[in-house]
């Protein structure tokens, strides 16, 4: 990965980032909300829900990405509008999806982490322009990606003068059936040997089954990473995008009652 | 002429029909202050038979006439409600709009083009409250205002703090993402600098920020927007597209509420306007005697006189009331302190403001 001028790891080099008050790569930080904002009220009863429970920043899609043009596209400027209301209540940070260059500046007025997604990562386009933007990325692993891909996506936000990218392991294709996809946890410490840039991980997606969302949060906390993005939706059954896999706040709630404690212990242990 | 343009042209007109319906309500509001009575038949049967006189052909007689006949009761129903007016500077929407009806929140709000038609206004009793802005957090004192302040007979009975939260205005069809240019005042684009730079917008100056948000609106305008306040959204339906896009801390306008009497309910705030001679210590012998009868003092401003540019106003506002006997002595010793002093009034601080 000799490409890399800016992304490699550097000897005792290592990027912290701080959004608005919340620090990501100096400890475990939890990101957690909605697939997407799908209503007012949903919304902020989904962020008082996770604040509650101990998450440090929210997360909801206003414009989503989805597989078929006829599922629900996100509410767009409406949906940016109840995210900065939601933080405006809970104070926790923005982190939403952005899937048009042409919306990154705007978009970027409202939130307070602008997420590339998987399908979007090769979008080098979408990537100069959040890379102009100013604000911190969270930048998610295509789902047929190496690491070197994804590191070069990476190179391409650096090279445009923004130093705030967050990498995101969100599972990655394979032959297996019975997870929605395979999570790539050797790519925590894989990624500590080869960049600066904290990881983080996506337990939902990556596994897409509910069952198995807290066991991979424990074990990615184990794996020293840097954070963790859950969906958690105040009433699942009526969520109009991944029903089946958010939690509700009563499972995040036990979720962080286990991960907190979990970090803390290997973190005194030395572990980490 | 495709349909959809059609449809956006006569959503334009009905805008401005209701935008010009609401300055005739003004107008009608106060002429009521220059006659004895609310109905007037010869004026009314007056009016009706110009009307008729225009020969428009899809307009009939009969509809103007009723339409006319409508307008004018419900023009007499809002005389009858005898509201204050409040005068402000600026369009309908206008920051000194928003402090209006904090201020007076019964009130009928009456746009003027300058401050001194707010000032002469009042004066005249042809209004009954006017509202003027004295200061900004960022940009100093209104010299305009302070100067009339200097001169009027008028008293401050109210004061309002009103936060400036620059908002971007457009029409509701608008798509944000084909926002080319942003209409405004001068210095509401000078304090959004940066949100129109991260967005390319272009900044277009406009002689007022609530005028900008009345133009988009009566013009339908695509591909732009304007800044001014929340209220202006409002008043002409236009969508808030993005809260707070001012680039430092929010700044804020001090207001006064000037009134031909003085606030019977006192206060616990007092402002006043002296002037002192060209000697050593003059102005240090008032403010000593603030000093001395511990009076803490609010704003000191200075300000030359237009009629003699060698010397200065100055203005002082303090706390506590012209009736408490600290401050009555005070100000009886000014008297022989100063060549000239005014004293504006003793009114209720507003609380945010402390």
């Amino acid at each position: 990965m000799k490409n890399l001028k800016l992304a490699s790891r550097e000897p005792g080099k290592r990027t912290i980032i701080d959004i608005d008050g919340v620090t990501v790569g100096s400890g475990l930080v939890v990101i957690a909300g909605p697939c997407s904002v799908e209503s007012e009220e949903q919304m902020l009863e989904s962020a008082h829900a996770v604040k509650q429970a101990g998450a440090n920043m929210l997360r909801g899609g206003a414009f989503k990405p989805r597989t078929s043009p006829y599922a629900f596209q996100g509410l767009g400027l409406n949906g940016l509008r109840i995210l900065e209301k939601a933080k405006k209540e809970t104070g926790l940070p923005i982190v939403t999806e952005v899937i048009d260059p042409r919306d990154v500046s705007w978009i970027a007025e409202f939130a307070d982490v602008l997420q590339i997604g998987t399908r979007n990562m090769q979008n080098f386009a979408l990537l100069k322009e959040v890379g102009k933007s100013g604000r911190p990325v969270l930048l998610k692993r295509g789902m047929y990606s190496t690491l070197a891909e994804w590191l070069n996506c990476a190179e391409y936000i650096l090279s445009e003068g923004n130093p705030n990218v967050i990498l995101c392991e969100r599972g990655i294709r394979t032959f297996e059936k019975y997870t929605r996809n395979t999570l790539d946890l050797s790519a925590v410490p894989a990624i500590k040997e080869l960049t600066h840039l904290p990881i983080i991980i996506d337990p939902t997606h990556s596994t897409g089954r509910l069952s198995l969302i807290e066991p991979m949060s424990l074990a990615a906390v184990a794996a020293g990473c840097d954070g963790l993005i859950v969906e958690v939706h105040a009433k699942p059954e009526e969520a109009l995008c991944d029903a089946d896999q958010a939690l509700t706040p009563a499972m995040f709630t036990r979720l962080m009652d286990r991960a907190l404690p979990l970090h803390s212990f290997l973190k005194s242990t030395k572990v980490l | 002429m495709k349909l959809e343009e059609i449809r956006s042209r006569i959503d334009k007109i009905d805008r401005e029909l209701l935008v010009i319906l609401q300055e005739r309500m003004g107008l009608a509001l106060r002429s009521s202050k220059f006659k004895q009575s609310i109905s007037d038949p010869e004026r009314e049967k007056s009016i009706l038979a110009k009307i008729e006189r225009m020969n428009l052909d899809l307009i009939e007689g009969s509809f103007s006439r009723q339409l006319l006949q409508t307008i004018i009761t419900e023009s007499k129903r809002l005389q009858k409600e005898d509201r204050p007016l409040v005068a402000f500077q600026g369009e309908q929407g206008a920051y000194g709009e928003v402090a209006a009806r904090r201020l007076v929140p019964e009130g009928a709000y009456i746009p003027c083009m300058e401050f001194i038609d707010v000032f002469r206004g009042v004066e005249d009793g042809s209004l009954d409250l006017g509202v003027v802005p004295v200061e900004n957090s960022l940009e100093g004192a209104v010299t305009q205002v302070n100067e009339l302040l200097t001169t009027t007979r008028l008293k401050v009975i109210g004061e309002a703090k009103v936060p400036v939260n620059h908002c971007l205005l457009a029409t509701e069809d608008t798509d944000y993402r084909e926002i080319r240019m942003v209409y405004s005042h001068p210095q509401a684009l000078a304090q959004c600098r940066g949100f129109l730079t991260r967005n390319k917008l272009e900044p277009r100056p406009f002689y007022d920020t609530a005028g900008a948000a009345k133009m988009i609106a009566r013009e339908n305008l695509k591909a732009a927007a304007a800044i001014a306040s929340a209220l202006s959204a409002e008043l002409y339906n236009l969508e808030i597209i993005k809260e707070r896009i001012e680039d430092g801390p929010s700044n804020s306008t001090r207001f006064l509420l000037l009134s031909r009497e003085a606030n019977a309910a006192g206060g616990n705030k007092t402002s006043i306007i002296f002037a002192t001679s060209h000697t050593a210590g003059s102005l240090y012998g008032v403010l000593r005697l603030f000093a001395e009868a511990d009076i803490n003092l609010t704003r000191i401003a200075s300000m030359p006189l237009r009629s003699e540019p060698s010397n200065y106003s100055f203005f002082l506002d303090f706390e506590g009331s012209e009736s408490d006997e600290k401050i009555a002595v005070v100000l009886e010793k000014m008297e022989k302190l100063t060549i000239s002093m005014k004293n504006l009034g003793t009114y209720p601080a507003d609380a945010a403001s402390r």
